[in-house]
């Protein structure tokens, strides 16, 4: 049992690193209908300006938390003004951009890892910020670095959801990821909020990296095992889905703890897969459902 | 208020609209009527910005607005309600009006035109909590008019309202556009239901081809052969039948 829990425990936490990558893959999607395949990278990203920002700046960790979330956010609305949208001229906005955009991602991600190659070389880079003792919950020990990835997640997860519940601008980022026409007929400055959507996304990817930097090691190729196991989580959920996203994430995490405590660790990366496979037999749309929109 | 002059435009490489030219004087309703597939929705997204014109130049209010971006020109006071009542299915009814008055920062103001809003159109009201997915095709119509509102624009540009609607509903529908445009809004109602538009309306444009065929004072094209031949079932327009819209 406290084997078990103390799993359950590990998955979790770093199934919420999952569900804030696939969060913010499917925040993209939703909002600009592009499969960003870059995505792990600008997690890799994020969790090197957070690097940098430990060694250079005096920064406490949750300020260095929002402010690589700020730098990537900002890095990531350049890389979508200067490239993606440019492919986007080529058949009528963000809809149809399909084929291309694909190859496009896939071809920044290269990029990117190579620029952070340049940066910082191939050698992994330890992040030690120190967060003290573990805490002692009855049985449970649980490291105060998977209390502060839960923690930072649940409440990034909390402020998305509110900013796009209760504020207009919130509203209307809603209003664009469904129809971008009648967006512009609402006097929404569309181009300026698919930044912002853009944006986003990457932020969310970025403090995924932030929090599993301490944990791991923070280098150039870590984007790639965790953009694979994102899209897996956003699919289980139901691609588009916000809160999809976060369960698929979820129990991503969970399985791929629990098989290689239980099964065998050096296949654990096949249980995310299985998982996948399992849910799309039985719901092919994902658990909650593909987000569903209307054309435009 | 508006002035069209000599538009050319459409999609891609194919040309819709061949040299428009019309005018809308401040507080007038106009009726732009017109068969399936002449353009008229297409000169309303040229007129919106939500696409380019080619060539002509479209003033609004004084000032140029072609090539202006869609958001932009929304600003300047000019709103496009569209045809086929394109609500957001997965806002509720408020959610929906607010995004109308998206450009407004004075919550005060917005919150009293929402009010105005309910009292237009009450079905709204008791409903303002649902998804808009869940309304009548009536209802999503009230919805959208009552959307173009929230902005309190200067003119609206409205695409067939009446379309597929019952004709009890229809007759609701006229009747609140008769007020707003009596309440100061400058309109231009594009119609299939030709008879209504010009019951309604002063003046009237009968686009063809992507130009304007026909154009002339309500009264005068209700009684114009061609228009009465082409758009009306070639009898003569029963002028009492609509007389009660007008107050
Ligand atoms: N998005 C589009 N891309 C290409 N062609 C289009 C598009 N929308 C409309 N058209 C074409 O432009 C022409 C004019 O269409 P438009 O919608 O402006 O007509 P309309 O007068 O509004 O007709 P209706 O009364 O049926 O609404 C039609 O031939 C139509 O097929
Ligand atoms: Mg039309």
């Amino acid at each position: 049992m406290q084997y078990f829990m103390d799993l359950v425990v590990v998955g979790f936490s770093i199934g919420m690193v999952y569900a804030l990558v696939a969060l913010g893959i499917s925040f993209i999607y939703s909002g600009l209908d592009i499969v960003h395949f870059a995505h792990g990278e600008i997690y890799m990203l994020g969790a090197f300006i957070g690097v940098a920002l430990f060694k250079h700046t005096g920064l406490s960790y949750p300020m260095l938390l929002i402010a690589s979330m700020v730098l990537t956010g900002l890095l990531g609305v350049a890389i979508e003004r200067l490239f993606y949208r440019r492919l986007t001229r080529a058949g009528g906005g963000y809809t149809f951009a399909g084929m291309g955009m694909i190859i496009c991602g896939f071809g920044m991600s290269i990029v990117l890892q190579n620029v952070a190659y340049l940066i910082w070389g191939a050698k992994p880079l330890p992040f030690p910020v120190s967060f003290g003792m573990p805490l002692e919950i009855g049985e449970l020990t649980l490291p105060r670095s998977y209390i502060w990835i839960v923690g930072a997640a649940l409440i990034l997860m909390a402020a998305l959801h509110l900013f796009l519940k209760k504020t207009r601008l919130g509203l209307a980022a809603r209003a664009v990821a469904h129809n971008k026409e009648i967006a512009y007929l609402m006097g929404i400055n569309v181009p300026m909020m698919i930044s912002v959507l853009f944006g986003i996304g990457c932020a969310l990817a970025a403090a995924a990296g932030v929090l599993v930097g301490p944990i791991n090691y923070v280098q150039v190729l870590m984007g790639i095992g965790i953009l694979i196991k994102a899209f897996a989580a956003a699919v289980i959920g139901g691609f588009g889905n916000l809160p999809g996203a976060v369960l698929g994430g979820l129990l991503v995490g969970v399985t791929e703890s629990l098989g290689a405590g239980y099964l065998s660790g050096s296949y654990k990366d096949i249980y995310a897969f299985i998982l996948l496979i399992f849910v799309l037999m039985v719901r092919p749309s994902g658990i909650l459902g593909v987000s569903i929109k209307s054309k435009a | 208020m508006l002035e069209i002059a000599g538009v050319e435009g459409g999609y891609g490489s194919v040309q819709i609209l061949n040299g428009v030219s019309m005018r809308v004087a401040r507080g007038q309703m106009v009726a732009l009527l017109g068969g399936n597939g002449t353009g008229k929705s297409t000169l309303l997204k040229t007129i919106s910005g939500l696409i380019k014109p080619w060539k002509g130049s479209i003033t609004f209010d004084g000032q140029r607005i072609d090539g202006l971006r869609p958001d932009l020109i929304v600003r300047r006071g000019l709103v496009q309600v569209t045809q086929g009542k394109e609500a957001y299915p997965g806002l509720t009814v408020e959610e929906n009006l607010r995004l109308g008055a998206h450009v407004r920062r004075d919550r005060a103001g917005v919150r009293r035109t929402l009010e105005r809003v309910f009292e237009y159109f009450p079905i709204l009201g008791d409903r303002r909590n649902q998804f808009s997915a869940t309304l009548s095709g009536g209802q999503l119509q009230m919805l959208c008019i009552g959307r173009g509102m929230m902005s309190e624009p200067k003119m609206m540009l409205l695409d067939e309202p009446s379309a597929a609607l019952a004709p009890q509903v229809v007759l609701d529908i006229f009747r609140i556009i008769g007020r707003i445009c009596r309440e100061g809004t400058t309109l231009l109602l594009v119609e299939q239901n030709v008879r209504m538009a010009l019951l309604l309306a002063e003046y009237g444009y009968v686009i063809r081809d992507g130009v304007v065929h026909i154009e002339g004072p309500a009264e005068k094209l209700i009684g114009d052969d061609n228009v009465r031949l082409s758009y009306l079932g070639g009898t003569v327009a029963d002028r009492d039948g609509g007389k009660n819209l007008r107050h």
